[in-house]
């Protein structure tokens, strides 16, 4: 007499997930004084903000789980998020078996396993894409809050550049600034 | 007007020439590649497999050889060599037609072996499916043959199946014409294996590129256009890639070569564009959904699909270098041609409006307190629905 019998058969695992974005991008730094004279002019700037100059010359500064890294000589700036986190994921599945005809127990167990085996990959998988996400929107809102940053070191390079500019061309006199409208008068005795 | 003598020409036999089937076949294949033949029907002739005899008939090799050498020369006329133009000849402008500017005997244009043999394999052979593997060194072929087999490329490719054979031919792999004119259509991955275009600017095959300048410019008009109607991300990237890796390769030999005037169609296609201002929807307008989910990826998309303006930088530095080249300087009057070239096309501000596009996409610049820009999250007045950003 044919009986059936049930298999419930469970697999959990955690694994760590890691996912990551950057976008690299150029300041528009003008060429007022030399290279090496702008860079050292961005460099302070970068300082008075709260980056930290690295061996290598470039200037980074972590934000949380984002990281942002100019390099001064070349005026490259890269923004990167990063994001981990340890997921348990666990997957159940049953399966109908027979005692006389039909796959046998362990073979019907193996079977289960391997879509089991199957499910937790794709379970990870949406994880990782969530982790993904997480990762991009986090690049993408601190990018808009540094933007403005960004452009207020490039304005204040520009500033001293000028102010630098004017004291190699002679004597100044008198310097006026509009914080409203961002203009800088310079008058210079030459 | 010519400056040495044509050759003799054999004598026409008195009725039409009698050719078996493969013949027959092969004739209008030759014919479909050098586009004297409808598309679909010399599709279908490449596409079908004939068994292959021991050898041509006499008829047969005339014929061939017939339409080879008045074909690709009539397709160079056509495409420019009849304009009455300026090029470099020795550091030297010299005006003219093609064949006023250039004696005979370096505008004869040489067939070798392996066109003929291509010919009989495309005939016999089913060429989308075949396992009789037929390929040719490439630093063997000369400058007519380049130009023949980057006709046949440009005739199949839109065949998808006969693309994917061909393009991973030597033949066609290192061929710099074809990477030239369709660089989108030479990659399969995001790996670019570039040929050499150094030997583009010597001997014939850069009067060959002078003939071409209008067909060049052409169809990279052409190229630009369609981009706004791409919809996949990966492959706007793809080909975006190829075509900026193509051009910058191309440009940098040209420089090396200083024959800056035969990238005349570089900056002629971004004139045509930038004839007002554009923003680099113009180029990723057509894009479907939201791309890939790094930001990375899709600013890495948008700033591929902006290939040929992001080349008006480098066309800039010529112009820079020409403006400085003083009249007793070499390369005085190679240095004046280019002004004229980069004054007809409005240089300047070609390329301050190719600039301003490209930094629409750079993210962190503007103004204080100002919108994102196009890599980080999109301004509704840039990017319609499902655009970039």
């Amino acid at each position: 007499m044919s009986r059936a019998y049930r298999i419930t058969v469970k697999e959990s695992d955690t694994r760590h997930l890691k996912a990551g974005d950057e976008i690299c991008t150029q300041l528009e730094i003008l060429e007022i004084l030399p290279p090496e004279d702008m860079a050292t002019l961005l460099k302070e700037e970068l300082k008075k903000r709260g980056f930290e100059e690295q061996e290598d010359g470039t200037m980074l500064r972590k934000d949380g789980e984002l990281t942002v890294k100019v390099d001064p000589c070349s005026g490259e700036v890269s923004v990167k998020a990063e994001t981990e986190e340890t997921v348990s994921q666990e997957a159940k599945r049953d399966a109908t078996g027979f005692n006389d005809v039909g796959p046998s127990e362990k073979s019907l167990r193996d079977r289960v396993k391997d879509q089991l085996k199957t499910d937790l990959d794709k379970k990870f998988e949406q994880e990782q894409s969530r982790l993904q996400n997480k990762a991009t929107e986090q690049l993408e809102k601190h990018l808009t809050e540094i933007q403005p940053e960004i452009s207020e070191v490039v304005n204040q390079v520009t500033r001293e550049a000028l102010k630098q500019k004017a004291q190699q061309m002679g004597t100044v006199k008198e310097i006026s600034e509009d914080a409203e409208s961002g203009s800088l008068t310079i008058k210079v005795e030459v | 007007m010519t400056r040495a003598a044509a050759p003799p020409r054999p004598t026409e036999p008195d009725g039409p020439r009698q050719v078996s089937k493969f013949e027959f076949n092969l004739l209008r294949i030759l014919r479909f590649m050098v586009g004297h033949f409808p598309a679909d029907q010399g599709m279908q002739l490449v596409r079908a497999p004939v068994t292959r005899p021991e050898c041509l008939s006499a008829g047969a090799v005339d014929l061939i050889k017939d339409t080879l050498s008045k074909a690709c020369i009539l397709f160079l006329v056509k495409q420019g060599a009849w304009r009455n133009d300026k090029y470099l000849r020795e550091n030297t402008p010299a005006p003219g037609r093609v064949w006023e500017r250039i004696p005979l005997e370096e505008r004869s244009l040489f067939f070798s072996k392996p066109v003929l043999e291509f010919l009989l394999w495309a005939t016999a052979e089913k060429v989308n499916d075949t396992k009789a593997g037929w390929d040719a060194i490439p630093q063997s072929l000369t400058a007519a043959d380049e130009l023949f087999f980057w006709l046949a490329f440009d005739a199949t490719r839109a065949d998808p199946d006969l693309l994917n054979v061909l393009r991973r031919k030597d033949v066609f792999r290192l061929n710099p014409l074809c990477w030239l004119t369709c660089p989108g259509d030479m990659v399969e991955g995001d790996e670019i294996s570039l040929p050499d275009f150094a030997p583009m600017f010597e001997g014939q095959r850069a009067v060959l590129l002078e003939c071409l300048q209008p067909h060049l410019t052409h169809r990279w008009i052409r190229s630009e256009r369609m981009k706004g109607q791409l919809g996949d991300w990966k492959r706007m990237r793809q080909q975006g890639r190829a075509e900026f890796a193509a051009l910058q390769a191309f440009l940098n030999a040209a420089a090396e070569a200083k024959r800056t005037d035969l990238a005349r169609f570089v900056l002629r296609t971004n004139a045509a564009l930038f004839t007002s201002e554009l923003t680099p929807v113009f180029w990723t307008g057509g894009l479907q959904g939201s791309g890939p989910p790094r930001l990375a990826d899709r600013l890495d998309t948008q700033r591929s699909a902006l290939a040929v303006p992001r080349q008006m930088a480098m066309l800039e530095g010529w112009q820079q270098q020409a403006v400085n080249i003083g009249y007793f300087d070499e390369g005085y009057q190679a240095s004046q041609m280019w002004k004229t070239d980069w004054e007809a096309a409005n240089g300047n501000r070609v390329a301050a409006r190719a600039r301003a596009t490209v930094e629409m996409l750079e993210p962190l610049r503007g103004p204080v307190g100002g919108t994102p820009t196009a890599g980080g999250p999109a301004t509704p007045t840039d990017n319609p629905e499902g655009s970039p950003g």
